[in-house]
């Protein structure tokens, strides 16, 4: 197999998921329509325009968080935002754009307190990441408290920051949110190169002269960004889980960072958008919540079915890969045996069998005996003629596995991944066997 | 439950009066504060493993958890069994404390299958459970207890008002039959609303019945007037009973288990080879989390009791460095963030400081209108309050303190300075270059320095009798001479070097 050709493959399963996603997406609106009777009202587009707008934003954004491994940091950070929701309502009123600022001063200061925590003492991140998101949204908590104390009605639904709520939405709201997480994207877009680096191999970015201490800041602050545009859908205890949720779904399905961002703003869109429609269903489910428990099922689908990382694909792989191997182990188990107690065709008792080759030597048994290769007799097992030469044949391929393994590098093989049941002869070229053929020679006379 | 409690009353009954006893109980802040300091207590005591053992957010992981048991087994309790909500029930305790633990399991099976980092298996797992526990309560919980608002912050406020009554003296429960002299008898039309009629209409059918009828306790006997000696009665809030047994159970665990969870936190795999079995212990402090988490839920809600495990260890781990002192320390951080806490929500800053005075300044200063009546949530006062001890903690530690570290090292750095100086001097003063290299006016340019740190240097070593000038030219006394040979003596001894003087 070509390398070109498997890249392609995999492009092309990222491009199926994409679409499929989509699809079931559009499929969702006349669905809704049709079977909860969803009237897709002017409000309903609003909201599930404003949670897909987000969904794309936060899955990019996310897949740094989860590839950085600051998931965490990102939930500190996003009930961190609180209290500067309501110092900034006190301050100047119920004007988004001002709270929205607010809510990213209050996040980067605890951003930049954990930091300091992290510097200064020898408390660690977990710790400092705790202190931080309580003693915030404490700060955010009693704030609140002391504004709904206060008597004038203009507090009314600032509390919606906590959960999120779609009906709070409106369409200049989105708007808002389309034009900060546009400047975001393009952001991205324009240092992909500094913010793929510095994600991946942050040394090397420092030995090749890029200013690590200034990427991470701003990568950050993308983040804070990111996740206070959030909060109005999200609200500020979940926000972590749209940020995260895409990222972690997209990762199951490739390895390519930039694949993984389009399958996370595609995930990211379809969680955000669904979320904030069934929830405008009901006026008692919170939006947030939803959206989360979308998401979270796009999680779960993509670690159980995702193909090579998946739970479903490695447990099929697992039993398929025994099935495969079982008569070949039980050969040589039964042929090593006899060769050591008498000779080739002499008998090998059952128990040894079964205790060597444990859950698949029955299953290897049932195979020897239908290829003809082995009969059952006197409590154990004992080789046919033909089994005989099949188990030297193994136990030849296996003796090339072995001056592989100790030749390979000196004879300038192609490296390859050792799976010693496969016919060695089927992987590496006529000419590579040939040589490592004469060196098995060479072994032998020498011995 | 209540046999516990009714021996903690007789036993606190033989120390002070029940009047007294009902009257301290009766006031919200002693009930807020005493219930505040006991989570406290037990958080700040498990919440110190949890810190050692890097584990701190295991309290933020259980807490969100903890939560989606408590909805499941509140909802199970009062639509399948049909009992009374009420959090503080011993079986919803239990089921939920064991889905705090289930989740832990969970997350940790999530992210050993290699396919979610640890992280973000936390970062994942977290809300979604919180997230399912929310639109749970907000969809089919109808209950004044269990809101989105009691999830958030508790109402340890009202803890005081949540009681169980018990009944020492004149404990006569009375119960009203329709034959009773004091049963009130009323007749109620049966048809009536079937047939779409008024009791006066002609057709309507009545049937006798008893308006008070039923068994009433000694107190509610009392106050309905049936019962002319007042019973002896002892209101105890529930928060309080149930706080005092996971204290209670907490301190035994640490108490008995001390020198197991003191070597499986420092030494793990020693602790593995002397058969102590740090899984089942570490099974048994996530036990007692979930316990302690939700028998917090009442008071402070599932999201603020994380700063009751975190923050108080966080501070004493600066303060000090020996477990023993900082599981003394950490509760007492604690304890007193909650009784700060309380004044706080109330107005006053540590006791002593109006908040209103505070926005009165800021109105001033800034030219802003805010209400000067300061009126909070108690819970979240509490945690800023054990924030606010950190940060003192954090500040002026004698050892790892800001301030400390700071002096510590301008010490150092004159230290050092003191040091090259005389060696300096040491260096040249019995050499032809004397002149030159130690005139007071010129001698801060060899060291690169500005004119005036030269100048605090020599005050200082002059003022030390290092160093004395004679005509403008600096040299060692006799006892300026001895420091900078003991101090050759120690760096080579410290480099292991032979003294080639």
């Amino acid at each position: 197999m070509a390398p070109g050709i498997a890249l392609s493959s995999a492009d092309r399963r990222v491009w199926l998921i994409i679409g499929a996603i989509i699809f079931a997406g559009l499929v969702t609106i006349p669905l809704s329509q049709q079977v909860f009777g969803l009237r897709l009202t002017y409000t309903v587009r609003v909201v599930a325009l404003g949670g897909s707008i987000l969904g794309v934003i936060s899955g990019v954004l996310g897949c740094f968080a989860v590839l950085r491994q600051e998931s965490l940091l990102g939930d500190a950070l996003s009930h961190a935002a609180l209290p500067g929701v309501a110092i900034a309502f006190l301050l100047a009123g119920r004007e988004l754009s001002v709270l929205l600022i607010g809510a990213g001063i209050a996040s980067w200061l605890g951003l930049r307190m954990v930091a300091a925590i992290l510097n200064t003492t020898r408390i660690k991140q977990d710790t400092a990441l705790g202190i931080v998101l309580v003693s915030w949204f404490a700060a955010g908590i009693a704030l609140l408290a002391y504004i709904q104390a206060i008597p004038d009605a203009s507090q009314a639904g600032l509390d919606h920051f906590i959960f999120g709520q779609a009906a709070a939405i409106i369409e200049r709201d989105v708007t808002l949110v389309s034009g900060v997480g546009l400047a975001v994207l393009l952001f991205i877009a324009l240092f992909w190169k500094e913010f793929k680096l510095v994600t991946f191999d942050a040394e090397f970015a420092g030995a090749n002269g890029f200013r690590v201490g200034l990427i991470n800041t701003v990568l950050s602050t993308l983040i804070v960004i990111t996740i206070v545009l959030g909060l109005q859908l999200a609200g500020v205890i979940l926000m972590v889980g749209m940020l995260i949720a895409p990222g972690i779904a997209a990762r199951q399905w490739t390895h390519k960072l930039d694949q993984m961002v389009i399958l996370a703003a595609v995930f990211g869109a379809f969680s955000g958008g669904v979320g904030a429609v069934i929830s405008a269903l009901d006026s008692d489910i919170p939006t947030g919540p939803m959206i989360i428990v979308v998401a979270f099922g796009l999680v779960l689908l993509s670690i159980t079915l995702a193909p090579e990382r998946g739970l479903l694909w490695r447990r099929l792989s697992q039993r398929a890969n025994r099935r495969r191997f079982a008569a070949q182990n039980t050969l040589r188990d039964i042929y090593r045996y006899a060769l050591s107690h008498g000779g080739a065709d002499s008998l090998a008792p059952a128990d040894f069998i079964r205790g060597v080759g444990d859950r698949s030597a029955e299953l290897g048994l049932r195979q020897l005996r239908a290829a003809g290769q082995a009969a059952p007799g006197d409590g154990g097992w004992r080789l046919t003629e033909s089994g005989i030469q099949q188990a030297r044949q193994i136990a030849r391929n296996e003796r090339l596995w072995d001056m592989y393994r100790l030749y390979a590098h000196e004879l300038e093989l192609p490296i390859l991944q050792e799976v010693r049941q496969v016919d060695i002869a089927s992987v590496l070229p006529a000419a590579a066997v040939k040589q490592l053929e004469s060196k098995l020679q060479e072994v032998d006379d020498s011995a | 439950m209540m046999l516990l409690e009714r021996g903690l009353i007789e036993f606190l009954l033989s120390i002070v009066t029940r009047e007294e006893l009902n009257a301290f109980l009766r006031s919200p802040q002693n009930t807020a504060t005493l219930v505040g300091a006991l989570i406290a207590v037990c958080g700040a005591l498990l919440g110190t493993f949890l810190l050692l053992r890097g584990m701190s957010l295991t309290s933020d992981a259980i807490s969100h958890t903890v939560l989606l048991g408590i909805v499941v087994a509140f909802l199970l309790m009062t639509e399948t069994f049909g009992l009374e909500g009420d959090t503080s029930s011993p079986w919803l305790i239990l089921g939920a404390s064991l889905a705090g633990v289930a989740t832990v399991v969970l997350t940790e099976m999530l992210y050993r299958s290699g396919l979610v980092k640890q992280d973000a298996a936390l970062g994942l797992a977290f809300p979604l459970l919180f997230a399912i526990a929310v639109i749970l309560v907000s969809r089919f919980v109808d209950d004044v207890h269990l809101d989105e608002d009691a999830v958030l912050v508790g109402e340890i406020g009202l803890a005081w008002a949540n009681t169980n009554s018990h009944c020492f003296d004149h404990c006569e429960s009375v119960t009203i039959t329709p034959d009773h002299p004091a049963a009130k008898q009323t007749r109620q039309c049966v048809n009536c609303r079937e047939l779409g009629i008024s009791p006066r209409d002609e057709g309507a059918e009545f049937r006798r019945i008893c308006s008070n009828c039923g068994d009433y306790t000694p107190a509610q006997a009392y106050r309905a007037g049936l019962l002319e000696r007042e019973p002896l009665l002892v209101f105890f809030p529930k928060s309080i009973t149930v706080m005092l047994l996971m204290t209670a159970l907490t301190l035994v665990f640490v108490l008995l288990f001390f020198k197991e969870l003191k070597l499986s936190t420092f030494d793990p795999g020693l602790a593995q080879a002397l058969g102590l079995r740090p899984g089942w212990l570490n099974y048994g402090l996530m036990i007692l989390v979930s316990l302690v988490a939700v028998g917090a839920f009442d008071a402070v809600g599932s999201i603020l009791v994380i700063a009751f495990f975190i923050v108080p260890p966080a501070a004493a781990y600066l303060l000090t460095d020996r477990l023993s002192l900082m599981l003394f320390a950490s509760p007492l951080i604690g304890a007193a963030g909650a009784v700060f806490g309380y004044d706080l929500a109330r107005g006053q800053l540590f006791g002593v400081l109006p908040v209103s005075a505070g926005i009165a300044a800021l109105n001033r200063l800034f030219g802003l209108e805010l209400v000067e009546r300061w009126d909070s949530s108690i819970s979240a006062s509490m945690v800023l309050m054990i924030f606010a001890l950190f940060l003192l903690a954090w500040v002026f530690s004698p050892r790892y303190g800001l301030l400390s570290t700071m002096i510590r090292r301008a010490n150092r750095r004159r230290r050092f300075a003191d040091q090259v100086v005389l060696a300096h001097i040491h260096n040249h003063q019995h050499t032809a270059l004397h002149k030159t290299e130690c005139r007071m006016d010129t001698l801060h340019r060899h060291f690169r320095w500005r004119r005036g740190r030269m100048q605090r240097v020599m005050a200082r070593l002059r003022a030390l009798g290092y160093v004395r000038v004679v005509a403008g030219i600096a040299e060692l006394t006799a006892r300026g001479d001895r420091q900078v040979h003991a101090f050759r003596q120690t760096m080579l001894e410290a480099n292991n070097m032979p003294d080639l003087e």
